[in-house]
């Protein structure tokens, strides 16, 4: 419980602190660390029960279909890792009012920093593996979030650095899968409990890889390590919270956390310790070589997470131990330099070792701390870097394997050790020794100071008292090895290899240091031909562009170029089935008769005289023609309902394409030769394709046996004898509902798209385009003759809807009709007469009446199962069906969504006839449009 | 046979003028790609039955199949909001669009 309320408490924090900000500016700081400290002092109540062998733990149902709960845990490594993210994260905010601006806005980096706090102490306490990669990354986030709010020259630093860190984020769940799937569980107690079920799975060495992936490049491992210098752009708190005490020690925590499962594996070992001891002597050598305090100070985290990476990878107890110890030593020594880099930079006006100097005189005190943490990190006695550095020594000499493996470890550990010493006297000595460049600098105040001064003192005292730390490695290593251990940590192991070792440490680093110059020389001659960054940039930038050349074709503005892809696609796809040419069965019928020819001839003369049309209204005409020859075509194939369907909305295409062509130019934009011979070969290829494959996919079947039942058994079931209709609105209903439910959508979205349209200027507009000025002179003859067409065809309509479920009729054939109507009612008026049908509850009237019928079915045992009476008048019987009523549902809807057109594309001729513009021209000559 | 050369010829003008810029010819080719898809529809049945697909006006082993004409019939109406919608567009002004490659 105390773990959950830790978190929350922080989380809270995050929370209001941008609210605390507003009223405390910088100093909001101070509450913040305190809140810090609180939460630590919980934890610490719980450390002697956790140091005694006992663990606190939370575990809530979160989403127990898949077994993931939220659990959490608190053991030796949990309690290491989360001393440091609460000890130094209360420094470094009692660090941060000094340090930052007085007059800017903090809430932000005050929120982002506290949120990073709560996720990396998530991160530590996870117990269930979902749980910890949701943690790990959230650490990413906020650590982008942090590194990027610098500004505009943050933004590539903090991409690289969230790009890379996310890669291994994705590289932690699919290890994190798989560990799941071989182990059957997401409870880490549980496999930490039986760990040979992921040992022996054949799985294992993939998810070690994974693991170890996800882990170098949150610790800045070779080839990954270039985002951690670069991550120096952010301000001087961040690097010494995030990238030097905690967020860089995650991939330690996760190599620490999984040890009980890969220790014994060879390629775990070899590759940490490999891995681990170049980075260890690659970080400290470019360190020796950096100007600019804060780049060494990255370049020497780099080299010393190698080396506690490669402590990890040794596996033994011992190694562990220094591991930990060094962790712990580490997050003191590099906590307090970055914040000290941080105090110089301010008072100092920079970190450049070649402008500072002999700041020993003006800033005693900010000196002699330097001095205290650098002697750490070099590892000179009494400091706590010292015994973990002896302690590293020791277990490299001890690594498993042949003897000249642990000699060849403990040598590269050494040189990485000396360059450590050298670069840590570097610092020192850069900017503290020599002439004083800068005479007017002060002291920082003490607040300043302090929490600087807190780590620099404590690296001292634990290591003159470093016994008091055996408790807690030794619990670390019981969690990460799995075995009791009793490793008493001392100051003082009496001469031995490692005292010896230390010593040529020492050496090497004076000599290193004493020969600075031709050191730097060869340093500097050699350069490494890439750098991790320009490597990342340039896969960065090829990942754009090649997304950029993926996507392109979707950018066009064209729209042939959108067309013609999923053409092409077709194109080949018909192409191949074509030229196999299936062996298929003769049909079962001859399909051809003589008046087909005919039809033939008309539809492939007015086809080809419609793709050659220059003028719009001709193209209009001609696709009329089309249409009509395609509904004969219908009726000799034996469709009549389709016919008259055909023929309708023929009709109406053409009547609302006219209505649009009044607002364009009259004739089409002219096309360059070379694509219309290349859309003409696509165009003809796609026709051999279609006609090919109708001709080789039709009538080569017997007759279906749905025709055979519809035609014998339709009216028995439905009542109807039109089979086409009875399909539609019984057989089929629900097809028809769906499909009705389309065209409501079409006339839905034409009222939408065409609401308060403005009409658009157009580029070949001119008078001949616009209507005559006398309209209602001219309209008399039409407007007369709607008057007296307008009963007829509607009684027309009427009839078609009711015998439609016996004759060729039905809902969607009156609707047309009755829409021509409305078009003829339309048409001569404009907007001088408001329609007399709306479009919209048209829609509405008729979805809801075809969705109720068919709720009605439902008495009837099924949705739209239709019900059928029978009426008795005199002599006459008349059958009855509620699907009648659902094709009136069908006739409201279709009627709707032509009125729809009709009165929203007419809407632009009326309102041309109102634009001031050109009518004012009209008006010079005379004309009044009225 | 007919129904092969009559969906072909559909299908290579619908494509050409599919092809072509301006939301007009799109749409007038978009319209044939549609009878061309009905027909294919309606030969799907069969083209060797003709009569029409009533009862008690042809024989039943004559009859055309209606479940196809069903299906066309409502593809026909569909066909028709669409393209009423596309002329829709085009009136709005997205035929205004020049056909050329976005700036970058």
């Amino acid at each position: 419980m105390i773990l959950a309320f830790a978190l929350a408490a922080l989380a809270t924090t995050a929370v209001i602190a941008p609210g605390l900000a507003r009223r405390l500016g910088r100093n909001t700081g101070y509450p913040i660390a305190a809140v810090f400290l609180i939460v630590g002092g919980l934890i610490a109540s719980q450390a002697s029960g956790v140091l005694a062998g006992g663990t606190v733990a939370v575990d809530w149902a979160w989403m127990p279909s898949i077994g993931v709960d939220f659990r959490l845990h608190l053991d030796g490594v949990s309690l290491l890792f989360a001393s440091l993210v609460l000890g130094v994260g209360s420094l470094i905010l009692a660090y941060c009012p000094r340090y930052l601006e007085d007059n800017e806005r903090h809430g932000r980096f005050y929120a982002l920093l506290t949120l990073f706090a709560t996720s990396m102490l998530g991160l530590v306490f996870a117990r269930d593996l979902l749980l910890l990669v949701v943690f790990w990354e959230m650490t990413t986030i906020s650590s982008f979030l942090l590194i990027g709010g610098t500004g505009r020259k943050s933004s590539l630093p903090a991409t690289r650095a969230f790009v890379v860190t996310a890669a291994g984020g994705l590289s932690l769940l699919a290890a994190v899968i798989l560990m799941s799937l071989a182990a059957g569980t997401t409870n880490i107690s549980v496999i930490m409990d039986d760990p040979s079920r992921v040992i022996d799975s054949p799985q294992a060495p993939v998810i070690a890889v994974l693991v170890i992936v996800a882990a170098f490049t949150k610790s800045a491992q070779l080839p990954f390590h270039f985002w951690l210098p670069d991550a120096m752009v952010a301000i001087t708190p961040v690097s010494a919270y995030l990238h030097a005490a905690t967020l860089v020690k995650g991939g330690i925590y996760l190599l620490m956390r999984f040890s009980p499962l890969f220790a014994e594996s060879a390629l775990w070992t070899a590759t940490l310790m490999s891995v681990g001891l170049v980075t260890a002597v690659y970080g400290a050598a470019i360190a020796l070589k950096q100007h600019d305090l804060k780049s060494l100070l990255a370049y020497s985290t780099v080299s010393q997470l190698g080396f506690l990476i490669a402590l990890v990878g040794v596996g033994t107890p011992e190694a562990l131990a220094a591991a930990a110890l060094h962790t712990f030593a580490h997050a003191l020594f590099k906590a307090t330099l970055f914040m000290l880099v941080g105090i110089i930079d301010r008072e100092a006006g920079s970190r450049d070792v070649r402008e500072l100097g002999g700041l020993r005189r003006v800033m005693p005190v900010t000196a002699t701390l330097t001095g205290l943490a650098a002697m750490s990190m070099a590892g000179i006695p009494p400091f706590i870097g010292f015994v973990s550095k002896e302690e590293a020594f020791d277990s490299l000499l001890d690594a498993p394997g042949a003897d000249w493996t642990g000699w060849l470890a403990a040598g590269t550990a050494v040189a990485a050790a000396g360059l450590t010493f050298a670069y840590g006297f570097r610092i020192f000595y850069g900017a503290f020794a020599g002439p004083t460049t800068q005479r007017g600098l002060y002291e920082p105040r003490p607040s300043f100071l302090a929490p600087a001064a807190i780590p620099a003192g404590l690296g001292l005292l634990f290591g003159l008292s470093v016994g008091i730390l055996s408790p807690l490695i030794n619990r670390t290593v019981k969690d990460t090895m799995l075995t009791d251990v009793d490793a008493t940590l001392s100051l003082w192991h009496g001469i031995s290899t490692t005292l010896v070792l230390s010593m040529v440490t020492i050496l090497t680093g004076l000599l290193l240091f004493f020969l600075r110059e031709p050191v730097d020389r060869l340093l500097y001659r050699h350069q490494f031909p890439a750098t991790g960054a320009k490597v990342f940039d340039a896969a960065y930038g090829g990942a754009l562009r090649l997304g950029e050349w993926t996507g392109a074709p979707t950018r066009a503005s064209g729209i042939a170029a959108h067309i013609a892809w999923p053409l092409g696609a077709l194109l080949v796809i018909g192409v191949t089935g074509v030229a196999l040419w299936p062996d298929v069965a003769p049909p079962a019928l001859p399909t051809t008769r003589p008046e087909d020819w005919a039809v033939v001839g008309v539809l492939a003369a007015a086809i080809l005289a419609l793709c050659l049309a220059k003028s719009r209204l001709t193209a209009i005409v001609l696709l009329g023609v089309v249409g009509f020859v395609v509904g004969i075509w219908f009726l000799i194939a034996g469709a009549p309902d389709l016919a008259i369907t055909q023929l309708l909305v023929e009709i109406l295409t053409v009547v609302v394409a006219v209505l649009v062509l009044r607002r364009l130019p009259p004739v089409f934009r002219q096309v360059r030769r070379s694509r219309t011979l290349a859309t003409a070969a696509i165009a003809v290829a796609s026709g051999l394709v279609a006609g090919a494959a109708t001709f080789l996919l039709t009538g080569r079947r017997e007759r279906s046996p749905a025709a055979g039942y519809l035609m014998s058994e339709a009216e028995e079931d439905s009542g109807g004898r039109n089979v086409v209709n009875t399909v539609l609105v019984d057989f089929r209903g629900l097809d028809t509902l769906g499909e009705v439910t389309v065209l409501a959508i079409a006339g839905l979205g034409l009222i939408a798209l065409l609401r308060g349209t403005r009409t658009p200027e157009t580029a070949g507009r001119d008078d001949s385009s616009l209507p005559p000025s006398d309209r209602e002179g001219n309209m008399v003859i039409f407007q007369v003759a709607s008057r007296l067409l307008l009963p007829g065809i509607a009684a027309v309509s009427a009839y078609l809807l009711l015998r439609g479920h016996y004759m060729p009729g039905g809902g969607f054939i009156a609707a047309l009709v009755a829409g021509v109507a409305v078009a003829v009612v339309q048409l001569p008026h404009g907007l001088d007469r408001p329609p007399r049908l709306q479009a919209i509850p048209l829609i509405q009237s008729g979805l809801a009446l075809a969705v109720l019928v068919g709720a009605l079915g439902l008495l009837e045992g099924s949705f739209l199962r239709p019900m059928r009476g029978y009426l008795s008048i005199g002599a006459a019987d008349l059958s009855l069906s509620s699907s009648l009523v659902f094709d009136l549902g069908i006739f409201l809807v279709v009627l709707g969504m032509t009125v729809a057109a009709i009165e929203r594309l007419s809407r632009g001729v009326a309102e041309a006839s109102h634009r001031p513009g050109p009518e004012r021209v009209l008006e010079l000559h005379g004309g009044d449009q009225r | 046979m007919t129904a092969a050369i009559i969906v072909g010829l559909l299908v290579a003008g619908g494509v050409y003028l599919v092809l072509q810029p301006g939301l007009i010819r799109v749409t007038i080719g978009f319209v044939m790609i549609g009878h061309a898809l009905n027909s294919l529809l309606v030969a799907a049945g069969g083209m060797g039955w003709r009569a029409v697909s009533f009862i008690g006006t042809s024989e039943p082993d004559q009859a055309a199949d209606p479940l196809p004409q069903a299906f066309a019939l409502t593809a026909i109406v569909i066909t028709f909001g669409i393209t009423v919608y596309l002329l829709g567009l085009a009136r709005s002004g997205a035929d205004d669009v020049p056909e050329e490659e976005p700036p970058t």
